[in-house]
């Protein structure tokens, strides 16, 4: 009566969750050593490979656990098995590789067996179109990085990694900004950034739990590419443009998250506003911060696929009624935000005020003061409560996060570029008052007056016209 | 052409397609009741004409009825001959295959694309935060205002929208005559029928949704049309069988029947036919316990019978209460008795005086969870505080990965019962919120004495409804009591145990209808947990004499839990197992629900006690003897035996061909607007079970197809006059949508089968 689990499925299950605790307790034993760890000329193992790691463990144990009973009687679910387990390998793969070759062919493959991951029910007609929609975006990034990585091969006459980001000069100025474009524009393909968003959206066709392990480990593929090539990224002066392009894109999607009605192209929306906000913090010369966002959006991304069959609720329509802030409340607003800034500085040690750093302060500081502005009015907690509350909820929150920053600071150390906060120019601090106020714009809602902005939108969102309503069956 | 006239036949053509509940309340009827008066066979035929969606069983269906010998080889051989079938056996189970993987491109595909993406962003229940605009204007009014945007209908500056939608209809079909214009119309609701039949939902129970933004089925049409128009797109085809394929489907059916002829056969046979008249104990019985008709309660009931000295009744689930279920603190208001009856009475809580504190601090825990939920809302919407709240929140999110995936919780009792100890049911009329006559109070407890045919009451009575608990399931609803609407049915089981508790209830009973309640008769309400099996009695205000009784009885539940668990989980440990199924995010297979349903027993429980019926049977008690004018019978008929036809009929549907009238499978859906569930990027709305509750594997059914044979304990006379009076049963029965056996107690119980007019066939296990 019982449906058989496909054995490779329940032998990859126990091996991924071992290989997530070795890969975690190497963590610290690496600290310790403090040496990076090579097998030969093309094969490195650093910190950022072991985080990696433990990440990418982590989430294929979590999904290969999810999955043996999630895809139960599923006819495809070795298939499954499988390219999960290509796909991690092939991430491990990429983060250990120090040859510009088999950094090439690890992204080639991640995409490959993602691509094949969408349309693993090979059975069904919209899947293996949107398999093939995806694999052609995948392609094309990977030529891309192809690209990049062969004019940096060429100058440097070398395919060694390292050996070529220590060796930039040798590379004419005009050469590294192409070959930094290319590679921003191959990470944005992966990470579906705008406008290379539409294979994501066109990707539900993905069992759920792949849907988890693409945005909790695949999409983030800008975020370590950028943080490998940091050093070419920061020579060739392209950092203001992943600011610029990240902010940009993080706010169109937030508001393009407003407007979706189904779960999963809510969440996709809501990846690529926190992609955007990833590239963002890479722009800001905090490539360490991208790699705890990206580490964290996982677990966050992760949890609300899996758990996406709780949406359905029986509601009437009502109109939210406006509930206005009294003078002591705003009071306890503001002084929680900034406390919740200098707490932000302080455990985190972006003490300084006029560089890229104050940026994501203020972040913080907005953030906090939301979550006052929210609590200090809720009813059903006496005043006392609310302002615990709020305390506990912003002190709780920034220390959990500076723990974790910390610790990936710190492994992240060996290599001199993932923190590299810039005085800020004229031009990024407008941006950034932009992006700011865009929460006003949010707030008063004036967006919601525009019929036009909303059709163009919606229209932005569609999948590919291949994926849905192709066949009658 | 008359205004009048085009809107009747627009509602004429939309009976052509199901209608799709929403699955927060997920009735399981049957898609394809707008064909009921036509014969099964020809239904499923016209069905397809029109939809393209075949209903037809896998070959492996009959291959496993060859196999256990529900059909046999040379019936088979018969039947294709009779058919002038040319191949063998083997090409049959081939051509059914080819048959049911054939895969036509979409030719209104642009179409339907476009008005998807409009009808859903328009229906939406609060999953968007940021709205269609000018969505209380109605659709057809919204859309003309949107749509002069939507770059892909390629709209000229020049064109003039007629004012409403059906004007708009009538634009392009006045010089058609009627007949086609339903033709037209039947063919642009098949095109999108899951999406149709939630309209037909919203109007035919003007939701709150409906009220404030309406979106009647000709706004449908006309935006269709035009949609149409713009995309210069034609309509598409009738769907058509080949010769040999027409064949292959009318075998089908033939061996269908077959495989039910021998199911009857094989119950009769089973069937304790010699006791209708019920076993006699000699000691008095400690407790009765009354349990829905649902196909789960027989496991229950017989595991609570083997435990101890217990009588177990089955009565429809909602226990003959028509009632809507307003939540005391939400506010929302859910039906709770069968969909085919109007909700006369409300039913709300109120805080019992003694616990008047624990009743506000439920209130507070209420509103406390939902800030949470709009707190989480704000946080994760507004800028920049979703990226700020990820970076925070994250780690929390990590773990909860982790809890969900290893820690299970292992008991719900405290989950349900808070509430049911701290407040007592409040019922009214519906219409006016007055409070029920004496008179009122009395039919409803007398009733539920008449229908099941009871004679004699223990000290204690026990009033189970029936609820699920599943986790991360868009499907909960579905598992819940069938005859309260898909709610959980213990809300009802408390009200009519409060008001048989009744002195006054009780004493106009003695006076007015000699039903003899001793004073010490206790009646309290339960709950039966379909997915752990365990039952939780609402006894939170039982007098203290009845605690010894009380507690035995709780012990011996807990026994039969373990045992009903043992027996549907078939492994050790099952009630473990079974509390694991029920909490685990991943599974997708929680329960069974009414998976295997094909008969249905209105008669004494004496004709089915001490036989496994392995939860393939609805039984309604009942009692001929004390229902000599038919009245109850007549009840049973009406209510139960139809919402049973609909179960049946949808189990039958959701299997046979999945894709279409089921859902598809759980693990590529995407839930829509809070109400339903597409597949995969989008589509079409899903509207019936998906996959995993009907079948073990993208392969292998569960469920059995089969159509329900209703066998009935009374004499054939009574059932003959009670058809005759009800038409719409009789051409049901005499259409093939269930089949009818009468088990008759004036003829040695000898069982026949109802064919037509009045007319039976002998079918006597042989």
């Amino acid at each position: 009566m019982q449906n058989q689990v496909p054995t490779v499925s329940k032998i990859i299950e126990p091996l991924l969750w071992i290989f997530f605790i070795v890969s975690f307790i190497c963590i610290p034993l690496y600290f310790i050593q403090e040496k990076v760890i090579y097998l030969g000329k093309y094969i490195r193992i650093n910190g950022l490979s072991l985080i990696i790691f433990t990440t990418v463990g982590f989430f294929g144990a979590l999904i290969s656990t999810y999955s043996k009973r999630y895809l139960q009687g599923f006819t495809y679910q070795k298939r499954f098995s499988l390219f999960s387990i290509g796909f991690v390998l092939s991430v491990l793969f990429f983060v250990i590789a120090n040859s510009s070759i088999l950094i090439l062919l690890s992204w080639f493959l991640m995409g490959l067996f993602m691509a094949k991951l969408i349309g693993v029910n090979a059975d069904w007609g919209e899947a293996r179109h949107a398999s093939n929609y995806a694999f052609r975006f995948f392609f094309s990034s990977t030529i891309l990085l192809g690209l990049s990585l062969s004019i940096l091969t060429y100058y440097s006459s070398s395919f060694q990694l390292d050996y070529i980001l220590n060796n930039l000069d040798l590379i004419p100025n005009s050469m590294l900004v192409i070959a930094a474009i290319l590679l921003i524009i191959a990470g944005f393909i992966q990470s579906a950034l705008f406008p290379f968003h539409r294979w994501l959206l066109s990707a539900m066709t993905a069992p759920t739990p792949a849907s988890a392990l693409m945005h909790a480990g695949f999409i983030n593929g800008a975020g370590i590419l950028f943080t490998l090539f940091a050093s070419l990224l920061i020579r060739s002066n392209t950092l203001m443009l992943l600011f610029v392009l990240g902010g940009f894109i993080a706010l169109i999607a937030q508001f393009v998250k407003l407007l979706q009605v189904n779960v999963k192209h809510k969440l996709a929306c809501s990846t690529i506003a926190q992609m955007g906000f990833m590239v963002m913090q890479c722009g800001l010369g905090f490539f360490n911060a991208a790699i705890a966002h990206l580490i964290l959006h996982g677990f966050y991304k992760a949890y609300l696929f899996l758990s996406s069959g709780e949406e359905i609720e029986m509601s009437n329509p009502n109109k939210v009624t406006k509930i206005n802030i009294k003078i002591i409340q705003a009071f306890f607003v503001i002084l929680f935000g900034l406390a919740g800034a200098v707490l932000f500085m302080l455990l985190t040690g972006k003490t300084s005020l006029n560089n890229t750093s104050i940026f994501l302060t203020l972040i913080v500081a907005i953030t906090v003061g939301q979550a006052t502005y929210n609590i200090i009015r809720e009813k059903s907690y006496s005043f006392g409560q609310r302002l615990i509350v709020s305390i506990s909820f912003f002190v709780i929150g920034i220390v959990l996060y500076a723990v974790f920053y910390n610790a990936v600071s710190l492994i992240l150390n060996e290599s001199n570029f993932v923190i590299k906060p810039h005085q800020l120019s004229l031009f990024e601090i407008s941006f950034g008052i932009l992006f700011l106020a865009s929460f006003f714009l949010m707030k008063l809602g004036i967006y919601r007056n525009s019929p036009w902005l909303y059709v163009k939108l919606l229209n932005l969102t569609q999948p590919n016209k291949n994926t849905i309503l192709k066949f009658k069956s | 052409m008359n205004h009048q006239i085009l809107k009747q036949n627009i509602e004429l053509a939309a009976t052509s397609v199901g209608t799709t509940w929403p699955l927060y309340s997920f009735v399981t009827s049957n898609p394809l009741s707008g064909y009921e008066k036509q014969n099964f066979k020809t239904a499923c035929l016209n069905a397809y004409q029109k939809t393209g969606n075949l209903a037809l069983p896998d070959a492996h269906f009959f291959k496993d009825a060859l196999q256990t010998n529900l059909l046999n080889s040379s019936q088979l051989a018969e039947i294709l001959k009779t058919h002038q079938y040319s191949g063998n056996i083997d090409r049959y189970f081939e051509e059914i295959k080819e048959l049911k993987s054939k895969s036509n491109l979409n030719k209104t595909q642009a179409v339907d694309q476009v008005l998807v993406k409009w009808m859903s962003v328009f229906l939406d229940e609060g999953l968007a935060d940021w709205e269609m605009p000018n969505k209380e204007k109605g659709f057809y009014a919204a859309w003309k205002s949107l749509a002069k945007y939507d770059a892909n209908l390629n709209i000229s500056k020049s064109f003039n929208f007629p004012k409403d939608s059906i004007s708009a209809i009538e634009k392009f079909t006045n010089d058609i005559s009627t007949n086609e214009q339903v033709k037209i119309f039947e063919k642009h609701f098949a095109s999108l029928h899951g999406w149709v039949g939630f309209l037909k939902y919203r109007q035919e129970n003007t939701t709150e949704w409906f009220k404030k933004f309406p979106f009647p089925l000709a706004d449908y049409l006309a935006v269709r049309i035009l949609i149409s128009y713009f995309l210069k797109v034609s309509l598409p085809s009738n769907f058509y069988l080949t010769e040999s394929e027409q064949k292959v489907f009318n075998v089908s059916i033939d061996c269908l029947k077959a495989i039910e002829d021998a199911w009857q056969n094989k119950m009769v046979y089973q069937l304790n036919l010699a006791a209708s008249n019920p076993i006699q104990k000699n000691e008095p019985i400690d407790v009765q316990l009354v349990f829905c008709i649902d196909t789960r309660s027989e496991l229950i009931r017989r595991n609570i019978e083997i435990a101890g000295n217990y009588e177990t009744y089955g009565y429809a689930g909602f226990f003959g209460i028509a009632m809507d279920y307003e939540d005391a603190f939400s506010g929302i208001k859910r039906k709770s008795c069968p969909p085919i009856l109007a909700s006369a009475y409300k039913v709300t809580e109120e805080g019992n005086i003694e616990e008047e504190n624990n009743f506000k601090k439920l209130k507070k825990q209420h509103k406390r969870s939902s800030f949470k939920n709009y707190f989480l809302k704000r946080m994760k919407n507004i800028l920049p505080s979703a990226f700020g709240f990820v970076e925070g929140a994250g780690l929390v999110y990590g773990f909860q990965l982790v809890k969900r995936s290893f820690f299970f919780k292992k008991d719900h009792q405290k989950d349900i019962k808070y509430l049911e100890t701290t407040c007592k049911t409040k019922v009214e009329h519906a219409n006016d919120a007055s409070e029920l006559s004496l008179d009122e109070r009395v039919q409803i407890v007398k009733s539920a004495f008449d229908l099941m045919g009871w004679k004699k009451f223990a000290d204690l009575v026990v009033f189970a409804g029936h609820a699920s608990k599943t986790a991360n399931n868009p499907f909960a609803s579905s598992l819940d009591c069938g005859a309260c609407a898909a709610s959980p049915g213990r809300h009802n089981a408390r009200l009519i145990a409060q008001l048989a508790n009744q002195t006054e209830v009780r004493k106009a009973l003695l006076t007015k209808h000699q039903i003899k309640l001793e004073n010490n008769t206790l009646f309290i309400g339960a709950e039966h947990n379909t997915t752990t099996d365990e039952i939780s009695l609402f006894d939170g205000d039982a007098p203290i004499k009845f605690e010894a009784k009380i507690k035995a009885l709780k012990s011996d539940l807990k026994i039969a839990q373990k045992t009903a668990t043992l027996e549907r989980l078939g492994k050790s440990n099952s009630v473990n197992l079974a509390y694991r199924k029920s909490s685990d995010w991943s599974e997708t297979r929680p329960e069974w629900g009414l998976a295997k349903n094909a008969g249905f027993i209105i008669g004494p429980r004496a004709l089915t006690q001490n036989m496994n019926l392995e939860s393939e049977c609805f039984l309604h008690s009942y009692d001929w003897k004390k229902d000599e004018d038919g009245t109850a019978l007549n009840a049973i008929l009406n209510g139960p035996m139809v919402v049973t036809q609909w179960i049946n009929n949808h189990y039958y549907f959701s299997t046979v061909n999945n894709a279409n009238y089921g859902s598809g499978s759980k693990i590529t859906l995407n839930i829509v607007g809070k109400f339903g569930v597409v597949q995969g990027n989008g589509g079409d709305l899903k509207t019936g079970l998906p996959l995993q509750s009907v079948k073990q594997s993208d392969e292998n059914y569960y469920h059995k197809p089969q159509r329900l044979s209703v066998f009935i304990n009374a004499p054939k006379q009574l059932i003959n006059s009670l058809l005759n009076n009800n038409p719409n049963l009789k051409k049901l029965i005499e259409n093939e949508w269930i089949h009818l056996l009468a088990i008759d107690p004036l003829h040695n119980n000898k069982v026949d089968k109802y064919v037509a007019e009045n007319k039976w066939n002998n079918l006597s296990a042989t």
